[in-house]
């Protein structure tokens, strides 16, 4: 029974689907595919570089601040340290980062979002109030408050994050449930006997969950530079952590060292770069503009 | 220059070349204008190189606390003082002889209990009126009754007789040897009594209420008048036009916040800033051309490593601990990494050079002996907090040292979490619950030794003693009352080693670095120097 509500409405996005995919220029199935393999390379730096890593990122490999060259091939910071393991261990921090907060905001928003529009009327009103409340201020201003008020940290720093981020994705389901609740599969399968709950789990989240993804995927770049960000301005990471807003920050001080900033600058706009490509191909893939319209 | 001013000069041109225009014939009223806009044109630059030309300006990172000269207490209120508040007692430019300044001659009894001043009855503070004993007793007890950081300077004082107008008699509660050097010490400045009293101005913490007025104006005798304090932004002085001694060459100076070290010598490059007075080694080494003077000078600045037995988390931090982190520091390295090789270690709190540090020997690295301590104390595994202010001063990034000092410790065992936060966090910590390690930097305030000991001995009460919560030491507080009564300086520098050689023993205060200092300068300004009591006195300087 159930299962023959539901591919009344799959064909139809899987048909959209290719049709989109097709059409997109050559440029755009290149940008993705790079940005897949810069994230990729990045994913497997930091998954596997503590076995051939050459020294450790706190090591002192030669004279402090020393250019470029064959002894450190991005050079040394002030302490002598190779910038480019730095930034390679860097990796380990930032992007974990990334993942942990969009899983959270992800998970608390879609939370959120899902009782906002299941359950309508007063409880939606309030939950979106809070949502408003919460996107009224800017991300960053929020982020540094937050982090702030909690002391300076890495956890702080994440915690904030979850929560600038979250009412975005609530939002999003929400605006998704409400547009698929009264659609035919889903008035069907609540005339044949479904309980909301196995309704909402069964026909309407499966439906709603792509833009939520495409999103999320996109927000992973721009979560890597709130963090450099809060470390930058001294609330993120700690010393002598490798993250890369700290260690733009130590290139600000060595300013006519440009090698200091120039590595962690880089891996930033990588990551985030090919995170925006990603998106982007997922963004195509499922045609999610036509969901958003 | 400053803009406005500009901008009034522009508005009484362009009235003069509007009146021109009324003018009945026609073609006149047009050579008029054109002369007026040509004068606009011609007259309004050179107005403004006349201005920019009086005005100094300034790059600093300010560590302003309070403009109150009772509780002013920064490397920057030093020159702020000495500016706008002048001393008894000034230094003499080789940073070693007492010169008059508002006392034309002083005495002491043989047992330095009694110290008389003779005011030069010249002196008058910027409103005309004279200087007056009265003036100085009430600057004086107010800056002791406030207790602010720097009341420790005249917390000997029993008495001040201010019966004449043009003599000051001052009795101590104990012989203190010091007593001249500390009047030239810029906190020490005189403030006018009647202006400061109308506008609240007590010697009863309870009952004071003049800070936010001092923010905002002076009552000094100096070569300057506060014009202006903006915090973060800056601070302006304007030249005191009715002082009483040799007047300054500028009009109007202008301090502007600018931490960090980059933008201080790219400003002074481009030549919005006439100097720039934090720079780091790295930073000052590119500094070259006809436009910009870099100067290296030793100073008795340090940084150095707190330990905090008595704090919070502190516990661990054993006499014999504490010598194994002693031991354990690579000084030379910290030198290296800090300040690029542009300075040397410091083997007590009393910086080389002062009284007493002849012969002291450099600490040295023994990364043995600190495990060889550690363990003959069961030590394994210790962690500390290290909480320390987020700064750079004299060219010392703290975060680079603090981690150079994480990577040394880390050597022998000891694991060091480091904390950087803002430097108002910091002192709400240190002075709650106390830090088990931090950083911190000092800046002589006067020309004896004894200072040190009052500020980092474990005298009973002294700021150190406070912060660090370990058990004061009686010996040193004796050896410092015996510098006290010594009037023999090469004597009473033999009792200050004994109590450097005791504050090295102490194992609380570990200096990490004293740092040269960079003053670089455009290439016209004349009369920079750096100066033991009061930073830099701005009344030298001049445009050449």
């Amino acid at each position: 029974m159930n299962a023959a509500i539901a591919p009344t409405v799959e064909p139809t996005a899987a048909r959209r689907t290719s049709r989109s995919a097709r059409h997109r220029p050559a440029w755009r199935r290149g940008a993705a595919l790079a940005g897949l393999v810069v994230l990729g390379v990045w994913i497997v730096i930091a998954l596997t570089l503590p076995w051939w890593s050459p020294h450790g990122p706190r090591d002192v490999v030669g004279p402090r601040l020393r250019p470029p060259g064959r002894h450190a091939w991005m050079g040394t910071d002030a302490l002598g340290r190779d910038v480019l393991i730095r930034t390679l261990w860097g990796a380990r921090t930032s992007l974990p980062v990334a993942v942990i907060v969009i899983a959270g905001a992800v998970l608390l928003g879609c939370l959120i979002g899902a009782v906002a529009g299941a359950a309508g009327g007063l409880t939606d009103a309030v939950l979106m109030r809070l949502v408003d409340i919460t996107m009224a201020f800017p991300p960053v201003l929020l982020a540094m408050a937050i982090t702030a008020s909690r002391g300076p940290g890495i956890g702080n720093a994440l915690m904030a994050m979850v929560l600038v981020w979250w009412p975005i994705y609530a939002r999003l389901l929400r605006s998704q449930i409400v547009a698929v609740r009264h659609r035919e599969f889903v008035e069907s399968a609540t005339a044949v006997g479904a309980s909301p709950l196995l309704t909402l789990r069964r026909y309407i989240l499966p439906m709603s969950f792509t833009p939520v993804l495409v999103n999320a995927s996109m927000d992973l770049g721009q979560v890597v530079m709130l963090t450099a960000a809060l470390s930058f301005i001294g609330l993120g990471a700690r010393p002598p952590s490798p993250e890369w807003g700290a260690m733009i920050t130590e290139g600000a001080t060595n300013f006519y060292q440009w090698w200091i900033a120039l590595c962690p600058g880089l891996a930033i706009v990588t990551v985030v770069l090919a995170c925006n490509f990603v998106g982007d191909a997922l963004r195509d893939t499922f045609d999610v503009r036509d969901t958003f319209e | 220059m400053d803009p406005t001013r500009e901008t009034v000069m522009i508005r009484e041109l362009a009235r003069t070349s509007s009146s021109a225009r009324r003018r009945p014939r026609r073609g006149l009223g047009l050579v008029a204008v054109a002369g007026a806009l040509a004068t606009v044109v011609g007259v309004a630059p050179a107005a403004a190189r006349q201005a920019q030309a009086d005005t100094l300006v300034i790059d600093r990172g300010m560590d302003i606390n309070s403009l109150d000269p009772a509780r002013a207490y920064c490397d920057t209120c030093q020159i702020f003082m000495t500016a706008v508040y002048e001393t008894l007692v000034g230094l003499a430019p080789d940073n070693t002889t007492l010169v008059p300044r508002l006392a034309t001659s002083w005495e002491s009894n043989a047992a330095q209990t009694t110290f008389t001043f003779h005011l030069d009855p010249k002196a008058t503070f910027a409103d005309g009126k004279p200087v007056t004993s009265a003036d100085v007793k009430f600057s004086w007890e107010r800056l002791k009754g406030l207790a602010g950081s720097a009341s420790y300077m005249v917390s000997t004082i029993q008495a001040i007789d201010a019966s004449d107008p043009h003599t000051v008699v001052v009795t101590l509660t104990q012989p203190n040897s010091a007593f001249l050097a500390q009047t030239n010490g810029s906190y020490l400045g005189i403030v006018e009594q009647s202006v400061a009293a109308a506008n609240g101005a007590t010697a009863d913490p309870t009952t004071d209420k003049a800070e936010p007025w001092f923010l905002a104006h002076s009552a000094g005798s100096g070569p300057f008048v506060l014009e202006s304090y903006e915090p973060g932004n800056e601070l302006r002085f304007r030249r005191n036009d009715a002082y009483w001694g040799t007047k300054p060459a500028f009009a109007e100076v202008v301090i502007k916040e600018t931490p960090q070290a980059v933008t201080q010598r790219q400003q002074l490059e481009q030549g919005e800033a006439d100097i720039a007075m934090q720079l780091s080694a790295d930073v000052a080494s590119g500094m070259a051309g006809p436009d910009v003077s870099v100067q290296k000078v030793p100073s008795y600045n340090f940084v150095y490593l707190a330990l905090s037995p008595g704090a919070a988390g502190g516990e661990g931090l054993t006499p014999q601990v504490r010598q194994a982190i002693r031991l354990a520091l690579d000084y030379h390295g910290l030198v290296d990494v800090t300040v690029g090789g542009a300075g040397r270690p410091q083997a007590s709190p009393i910086p080389n050079g002062f009284a007493g540090t002849d012969g002291l020997a450099e600490p040295t690295q023994d990364v043995a002996k600190a495990k060889e301590l550690l363990s003959a104390a069961g030590v394994t595994n210790l962690t500390l907090d290290a909480t320390f202010p987020s700064l750079n001063v004299y060219g010392v990034d703290f975060s680079t040292a603090m981690q150079k000092v994480q990577a040394d410790l880390q050597a022998v065992g000891i694991t060091l979490k480091l904390n950087p936060v803002e430097i108002s966090v910091w002192a709400d910590k240190i002075g709650k619950d106390g830090i088990p390690v931090t950083m911190l930097y000092f800046a002589p305030d006067f020309t004896d030794s004894s200072q040190y000991v009052q500020y980092f001995g474990l005298t009973t009460g002294s700021q150190w003693q406070s912060w660090s919560k370990a058990p004061a030491n009686t010996q040193e507080a004796d050896q410092l009352s015996k510098a006290f009564a010594e009037p023999d300086p090469a004597r009473r520098a033999a009792v200050y080693h004994q109590l450097a050689t005791m504050m090295i023993d102490d194992q609380v205060i570990i200096p990490v670095v004293n740092p040269d200092l960079f003053l670089a300068a455009r290439s016209d300004i004349q009369g920079m120097h750096y100066s033991v009591c009061c930073n830099l006195d701005l009344a030298r300087l001049s445009r050449g």
